[in-house]
């Protein structure tokens, strides 16, 4: 261990302009998202807000909603990731790059192209003379979890590809000379290194996709909303008590997703101490 | 021998089927927007556009106001890069050098701006920004789009610092170099890859927010803000904002291949 000058006060002195500006922005916006929920304009501060949001129609349904496409995306992501990390595991340079376009491509981005590409009249409509499922504005949500997928599969494939380095193909060769079947290698020495990516991005995805609004209002159905879309349409009905209802249900999403990251990092901590 | 040749031709078939596939799917529907930018009519089921013009350009860029949603996503995206870096570098430092005895409420403190949905951040702030003056300025919209790109500053900044570095500045300090030129002949140049994806990647996750941008700047639209709105009413003009949206994307595609080429 080297010190340096400053020591351990430096470090945190280095931390803080980083560390601040989160906890003041972040701190900040989940401060007055709460308020905004709890405090209508001109009214005494109450719950009215949350009561409003959870006796309205289609709040149910939007919690339903939500939960089917964020738990659909989320999984059949990690599944098509794990697939396609395993088919780039030996190409190269080309390969992953392609692979990294749709990373890039922002989320809005993808949603219009599948609105440009899958809707009635849209390219693949023409090209195949119609569509056997509706896909775009469907009531099941399956144009949500398909712009997801195509967007957080190749995301979790990378970041899984980043865990596959060459110590991983160096023990894996071990094993095998130690009389591993492939079966044996892929739950002992293959799946220890990447569940921990594949997991803890699997969150990454499920917290976006339960709280992000630019694709579902896109794709989704009218009917049912997801929260977010709810929370959308609420500030979009009534000025004055529609914030305070969009606030509560974010901060709904905010605390299922928190929720969530808890329990998988708890969950990745167990594995890895088994 | 015959068997195993058989048996890597259907590998090799395999494999520029799926080379195809992923081409046709990666490539092949941005390609398209080119087309639908600049088909000023195409009525289904017809294949191929009747006519190409710049409607959609004179468009977007009249009426439309692209040119300054245009100007605003770059200028958001700049300022917020440069200030996400400068102030993510010493964090990342500490972090990437393993120099902390407890990361654990730091990295959690990073974590929580990836977890809560960006209209929930947007809608949080704006409760701040209306009493700040804030609301609708391009200054609120950097530090709105601050609060989610810091985070990914720090995170994607780490793997460029570590013991190696470290080594050679103390080689830099040996031989009598000031701390100006350490920075630019020792340090920069081995951080140098890592802070041009940091970068890269940071100007993205601003260029492609929309929740919090429509929450905190309503009446100053980013791309994306003035993007959505048309996909369900003008399709030749969305196709045209989405080809300026795009246009990032495939620059990061171009420049990650090269400095990848460069490495490997």
């Amino acid at each position: 261990m080297t010190s340096r000058p400053g020591g351990r006060r430096g470090d945190l002195a280095r931390l803080a302009p980083a560390s601040l500006t989160v906890l003041v922005l972040f701190g900040g916006a989940l401060a007055g998202a709460v308020r905004t929920s709890l405090v209508p304009l001109g009214g005494p501060p109450g719950l009215e807000a949350w009561r409003a949001l959870v006796h309205s129609p289609g709040f149910g349904e939007a919690v339903r909603f939500t939960a089917q496409v964020t738990v659909l995306s989320t999984l059949l992501a990690a599944g098509a990731g794990l697939a396609l990390a395993a088919a780039l595991r030996r190409r190269g340079v080309v390969a992953r790059s392609l692979l990294a376009l749709p990373v890039t491509v922002p989320h809005l981005l993808a949603a219009t192209l599948a609105v440009l590409w899958l809707a009635p009249g849209g390219v693949a409509d023409r090209l195949l003379g119609g569509l056997p499922v509706d896909i775009v504005r469907d009531r099941a949500g399956l144009g949500i979890v398909l712009v997801y997928v195509y967007k957080e599969a190749p995301f979790l494939a990378l970041l899984v590809l980043a865990g596959c380095g060459p110590a991983l193909a160096e023990r894996e060769e071990a094993a095998a000379v130690l009389g591993a079947t492939p079966w044996q290698r892929l739950r002992w020495v293959t799946w220890p290194a990447v569940r921990a990516p594949l997991l803890l991005g699997s969150v990454i995805v499920a917290a976006y996709a339960a709280g992000a609004f630019e694709v579902p209002l896109l794709v989704g159905p009218n009917f049912p909303a997801t929260l977010s879309t709810f929370a959308y349409e609420a500030t979009q009905g009534d000025v004055v008590t529609g914030q305070g209802q969009a606030a509560a249900a974010l901060l709904l999403v905010s605390g299922f997703s928190v929720a969530l990251a808890a329990i998988a990092v708890r969950f990745a901590r167990d594995v890895e101490g088994a | 021998m015959p068997l195993a040749t058989a048996r890597g031709r259907t590998a090799g078939l395999l494999l520029a089927l799926a080379g195809a596939l992923l081409v046709a799917v990666v490539v092949l529907p941005p390609a398209s927007l080119v087309v639908q930018a600049f088909a000023d009519v195409w009525r289904a089921p017809a294949l191929v556009p009747q006519r190409f013009g710049t409607r959609g350009v004179q468009l977007a860029f009249g009426s439309g106001g692209a040119g300054a949603a245009l100007l605003t996503s770059l200028a958001v995206a700049t300022v917020t890069t440069g200030l996400a870096l400068v102030l993510a570098w010493p964090a990342a430092r500490v972090l990437g050098e393993r120099r902390l005895r407890h990361p654990g409420p730091v990295a959690l403190l990073l974590a929580m701006p990836l977890l809560i949905p960006p209209y929930a951040v947007g809608t949080g702030l704006t409760e701040w920004w209306l009493r700040l003056g804030l609301a609708g300025t391009a200054a609120g919209l950097v530090l709105a789009h601050l609060t989610l790109v810091l985070p990914y500053a720090v995170l994607l900044l780490l793997p460029g610092f570590g013991p190696g570095l470290r080594r050679l500045e103390e080689m830099g300090r040996a031989a009598g170099l000031s701390g100006v030129q350490r920075l630019r002949w020792v340090t920069l140049p081995v951080v140098r890859p890592t802070l041009a994806a940091a970068a890269l990647l940071c100007a993205l996750v601003s260029w492609s927010q929309y929740g919090t941008s429509l929450a905190v700047a309503p009446t100053r639209p980013t791309l994306p803000v003035l993007l959505l709105p048309f996909v369900g009413t003008d399709p030749q003009v969305a196709a045209t904002l989405s080809v300026l949206f795009l246009a990032p994307a495939l620059a990061a595609l171009v420049v990650t291949v090269r400095a990848l080429r460069v490495t490997t």
